[in-house]
């Protein structure tokens, strides 16, 4: 046999064309294998940028949204934010009522559809066992630091000891324990406390911590002990309680021992890969109102924005909530099929003036002329463009964004109009040049006024926003300037009050909870690092504290900002901009609300389209 | 020698050292575990911001904290990434096989690739087939990975998978395509203007034959090779393989090759039913390619001959791609039914993730499932490395090929083949001994880029992660691992380059 060269070449030739153009073939007797075993489950795919990572969101480890949203559809509760953020209960939870308002007594009654997946029921030991951890009144041991090294002295007995790594400023009111009465629990407030309906919610199944704490198999004897633990104070057991309640519901993947991940609501998780997926089933057991509209959701994780559009038009999730920017926004509106909604989330933007550093808005500059800095005040607020940054910089991610005017309150929230009403910022909407001048002209202070404006230089958007300013700002005689950055905006907000005048960034409202803001506004409170100081303030939020009555808070609330207003603290911009989009032919009734837990509530007025429209 | 070693290993542990505090400075400066405190308006922040200083140490000194740290790290504890409370060696364990069988098939694929295209670039230089890989290696080197992405996302994944729906292409499209394929290879091969005109009829006919056959037996929706195909393409691979490695004259490597061939596609129909009948897993499917290496090497051997070596080789090689011909096989047996299943819904081309969620199915529809995950990432990999290799391989076969010994070895007379794969080819690679080492090591800590785009929980994910949850104790930990294999690569690449050229000699 000869073989020569050139057909050697021809058939290499032909060998890597073959290969070259996707190997071809094709026997044609196309044994498709239908036994390869593979699941036929329909499912929903939400994208979701950080994985779970407790079951636990009620520590301070686990609260967090990214497992609180997961929570979400595996816990039910007493009361949930519908709609128009109404707190409105969940009856076929449980109910509770004010039984007094002085002492503040609370009693919350399980209902029996209340139960946990693994058939135990959910009952007052559950709200028991959360309230030891959120009070504080066992925490009996606290770490000691070397002064030297800075390590714990006392590892071995802060492990021992009972520390629960929460903290409630409601329940820490709570200061006797529970009485449990057949399937209820009353709760007695010292003192009448303002938020007391989102104070505490259920959390961890007693039975289980019980179990894995106490080493007693039976369900009901587990939890039975966990009670008596409670109420007689027992130290040592308490201990135990603690470190499965701190540490055993913390894990990245899917956990060998399934009562780790019991559900009280409509999902019950069935597999968890770390990093990758969270896959959550209707849970047969749940017998309450809120039962699951689709069958199975799975909660895909995915960091990038950008990559949540593609992979929301290749099919491989169906709802994503990406954080928005104008380009996520253009590459998301362009997708066949695909719904958009823009929406708000919690974060709000808006600028507070520097009381007490010696600069223009601080009365001793005047010579304690508390007038002559209001009047700059006012005059620098006026000249603030905040419909012009929301034109600029939000309706390109939102076309219905608007003027936040509350300081307290989420719009949308059923209390907001009539604060807006009564606080009167309204007045700051549109820029006043000219009133400005004048301001300025009567306090008699010389142009140009320099004003050292703290931001984050990294945040484009807050950069652009200070342009804005600076610009508009400087029509009126002030210059607004950049802060000499400290450390960073955040430790320079409250540890170098000397570097700025004004504040520019954003706070996060989680709750409609009433006394959230006490923390900014009260006289030197955590988060008043300006020097605000106006006693008719401090004794409001002395009355909202303990006011239990809505109508009445909402009055408060009001007046509470009336004098933020009059006495020209400073005003509120927007609220942040967040895109929801979601394929319509997977699934329907998707209503992101606000505040947590933004895109999935309303899960179940969640459909599934149908699948025979997608692309 | 030995204290050569001992040299270059007290340095590399110094200059470690050194990066180390460096780093742990560096990362501290950058990240701030207060942030998201600072936005936080309950009463009870002075308490968390105080419960997380004491938590972190953030007090002490940093310097004092980097010795606590590095004295953790010596007793083997990586420490734990306080936010999530996850233990960090379990993290990092988890990250390092995830990066591992991303980077292990890119690296591969893209040195054989690189490699073969800038050995041919070289040998055709000035031609237009060099220029035009130049010009590709460039355009390829100059692009950012993250971009790469975005567009393979668009186009590999979305593109693709829209083309699945319906996978037919019109006749002029077939003829364009096919006609370029056949100009590809004409470039490539050249020669005198009867062999570019056969070259080039060739190339032509059977790429359009194939992409005939496979729009008219709708072959996307059902892909096989099947035993048919496999005889085919092994057959040539075997006359090509031969020809490059020992020459066709040596029948005895041409015959193994053939033989090899014969074996395995008897063996196809047995093994369809050994598939079917075990539970196959990796660890298998790693000893039946050693197996079928060894049964290739066994018929060179048999053969016999003054240099059964040569033939043992090309047998062992052939074996190999026939036994990957027969896995991708089975592999693509499963398709239909992966792609027609809920999960995946008709587009099996992914673009985040490792897998895809509830999929179930055995252990080929898992292997599948991988693969349609891997096949954005590696390519974008790929993309990139390949051009940095082309480059390399062609300058130095270049190099090689101007060198005396290359015209002392034509002037004695031997074929231009043995002249080009056994003197220049081999001698091109001893640069390529230095480079690969460090690139396949960086790679380990280097995806980040791609990692984070297509989500991917390797390495470079982790580092990114950490870094924004200002989570020091992974991000150390990665630094640390990275820099060690960093050094350990140095090293060995000095060490090889002495072993692989005995020009160089190591005077310690």
């Amino acid at each position: 046999m000869k073989i020569s060269r050139k057909s050697a070449a021809v058939a290499a030739v032909a060998a890597s064309a073959l290969a070259l153009s996707a190997c071809a073939g094709g026997s044609g007797d196309g044994n498709s294998d239908d036994g390869a075993g593979i699941n036929d489950s329909e499912s929903v795919n939400i994208a979701w940028n950080q994985p779970f990572y407790s079951y636990n969101g009620n520590s301070m480890t686990g609260n967090a949204t990214a497992n609180n949203v997961v929570l979400y559809l595996m816990r039910a509760g007493f009361n949930y934010y519908d709609e128009d953020l109404n707190l409105v209960q969940d009856e076929s939870y449980g109910t509770y009522e004010k039984v007094s308002d002085d002492p503040l007594t609370i009693k919350y009654t399980y209902a029996d559809t209340a139960g946990w997946s693994d058939d135990v029921a959910a009952g007052p030991a559950d709200l028991l066992l959360e309230w030891v951890a959120q009070t504080g009144k066992y925490n009996n041991i606290e770490p000691v630091y070397d002064e030297e090294t800075g390590e714990v002295t006392n590892q071995a007995e802060v492990d021992a000891g009972v520390y629960f790594d929460a903290s409630s400023p409601g329940i820490s009111l709570v200061t006797d324990v529970p009485v449990i009465e057949d399937n209820s629990i009353t709760f007695t407030y010292s003192k009448p406390f303002a938020d007391w309906e989102t104070a505490i919610s259920p959390n961890l199944p007693a039975h289980v911590v019980g179990q894995r704490a106490l080493g007693i198999e039976d369900a009901t004897e587990a939890s039975d002990a966990v009670v008596k633990a409670i109420q007689d104070g027992d130290v040592a057991s308490l201990q135990k309680i603690a470190n499965v309640w701190n540490k055993d519901f913390n894990y990245a993947e899917l956990p060998d021992d399934e009562n780790l991940y019991l559900s009280s609501g409509a999902y019950v998780m069935t597999d968890f890969v770390k990093d990758q997926y969270v896959t959550l089933k209707a849970n047969e057991k749940y017998k309450g109102e809120h039962k699951a509209g689709i069958d199975q959701v799975t909660i895909r994780y995915n960091g990038d924005p950008m990559g949540q559009v593609q992979a929301l038009q290749n099919g491989e999730v169906d709802l994503i909530n990406p954080q928005s920017t104008a380009d996520i926004l253009s590459a998301v509106s362009a997708l066949d099929g695909v719904k958009v909604e823009s929406a708000t989330e919690g974060t709000y933007e808006h600028v507070d003036l520097q009381f007490s550093n010696g600069g223009p808005f601080d009365p001793n500059t005047y010579g304690g002329d508390a007038e002559k800095a209001k009047k700059v005040r006012q005059a620098f607020l006026k000249t603030i463009p905040r419909q012009q940054i929301i034109d600029n910089l939000i309706k390109p991610l939102n076309p219905d964004a608007e003027i936040r005017n509350s300081y307290t309150t989420v719009p949308g929230s059923p209390a907001y109009d009539d604060i807006v009403a009564a606080n009167g910022q309204s007045q700051y909407d549109e820029v006043d040049i000219e009133g400005a001048k004048a301001l300025l002209a009567e306090a008699g202070v010389t142009s140009p006024v320099s004003v050292r404006l703290l931001f984050d230089p990294n945040n484009t958007r807050r950069v652009n926003q200070a342009q804005l300013i600076t610009e508009s700002a400087a029509l009126a005689g002030f210059t607004v300037a950049p802060y000499q950055v400290q450390t960073d905006w955040g430790t320079d907000l409250s540890n170098a009050k000397s570097f700025y005048d004004a504040a520019l960034f954003g706070w996060q409202s989680t709750s409609t909870a009433v006394t959230e803001s006490d923390a900014n506004y009260r006289t030197d409170a955590t988060n008043n690092h300006y020097g605000y100081s106006n006693p008719e303030v401090d004794e409001l939020f002395n009355q909202l504290q303990t006011e239990t009555d809505p109508a009445e808070q909402t009055r408060l609330l009001g007046e509470v900002e009336k004098h933020l207003v009059d006495d020209a603290f400073g005003v509120t911009i927007f609220q942040f901009p967040g895109v929801t989009a979601w394929n319509e032919s997977k699934i329907s009734g998707v209503k992101p609300l606000t505040i947590a837990p933004g895109i999935f509530y309303g899960f179940w007025d969640w459909k599934t389209g149908n699948a025979e429209a997608s692309k | 020698m030995l204290t050569f070693i001992t040299r270059r290993l007290l340095a590399g542990i110094a200059t470690l050292f050194v990066a180390i505090f460096m780093m742990y400075l560096l990362v501290d400066l950058a990240i701030d575990p207060l942030a998201d405190l600072q936005e936080y308006r309950g009463a009870d922040k002075a308490a968390k911001i105080a419960a997380r200083e004491d938590m972190l140490n953030l007090d002490t000194n940093v310097v004092v904290r980097f010795f606590q740290w590095l004295g953790h790290v010596f007793q083997g504890d990586f420490g734990v990434a306080w936010r999530s409370g996850q233990d960090v060696g379990t993290l990092v364990s988890h990250a390092i096989g995830s990066t591992l069988q991303l980077v292990t098939a890119a690296t591969v694929l893209s040195l054989i690739l690189g490699v073969s295209v800038g050995i041919v670039s070289a040998l055709r230089q000035y031609a237009t087939f060099d220029y035009l890989i130049i010009f590709l290696s460039f355009l390829l080197y100059s692009l950012p990975s993250f971009w790469v992405a975005v567009l393979l996302k668009q186009w590999g994944a979305i593109g693709f998978n829209d083309f699945l729906a319906d996978p037919n292409l019109s006749i002029p499209v077939l003829i364009v395509v096919a006609a370029l394929m056949g100009l590809l290879w004409v470039l490539a091969i050249g020669g005198s203007v009867t062999r570019r005109l056969q070259t080039f009829g060739l190339a032509f006919a059977a790429t359009l034959g194939v992409m005939l056959y496979v729009q008219l037996t709708d072959w996307w929706a059902d892909p096989q090779l099947g035993p048919v195909l496999i005889a085919i393409t092994g057959v040539g691979f075997a006359f090509a393989l031969t020809a490059v490695s020992a020459g066709l004259r040596n029948r005895r490597a041409l015959y193994t090759a053939l033989a090899t061939v014969a074996i395995g596609v008897a063996l196809y129909y047995p093994l369809q039913g050994f598939f079917d009948s075990v539970a196959p897993s990796h660890l298998m499917m790693f000893g039946l390619a050693i197996v079928a290496i060894g049964v290739g090497v066994l018929v060179g051997f048999l053969f016999r001959g003054p240099d059964w070596g040569v033939s043992a080789r090309t047998g062992g090689i052939t074996a190999f791609v026939i036994a990957a011909m027969i896995y991708i096989d089975r592999v693509m047996q499963v398709w239909p039914a992966y792609v027609n299943s809920n999960a995946i819904g008709g587009r099996p081309i992914a673009t985040f993730g490792d897998r895809t969620p509830n999929l179930g199915g055995n252990y080929w529809v898992q292997v599948l499932d991988q693969y349609t995950h891997l096949l954005l990432p590696t390519l974008t990999l790929i993309l990139v490395a390949f051009a940095g290799y082309t480059r390399y391989s062609r300058s130095s076969m270049l190099e090689v090929m101007s060198q005396d010994y290359i015209r002392t070895a034509r002037a004695k007379g031997l074929s231009e083949r043995t002249v080009i794969m056994r003197h220049g080819f081999r001698n091109s690679l001893i640069p390529l001994a230095t480079i690969v080492p460090i690139d396949v090591i960086t790679l380990i800590g280097g995806a980040v880029v791609t990692e984070r785009i297509f989500n991917r929980p390797g390495m470079g994910a982790l580092f990114l992660n950490s870094l924004q949850e200002a989570e020091i104790e992974p991000v150390m930990a990665y630094l640390l691992i990275t820099a060690a294999l960093a050094i350990i690569a140095n090293i060995v690449a000095d060490l090889i380059y002495a072993a692989l050229d005995p020009r160089i000699r190591v005077n310690a």
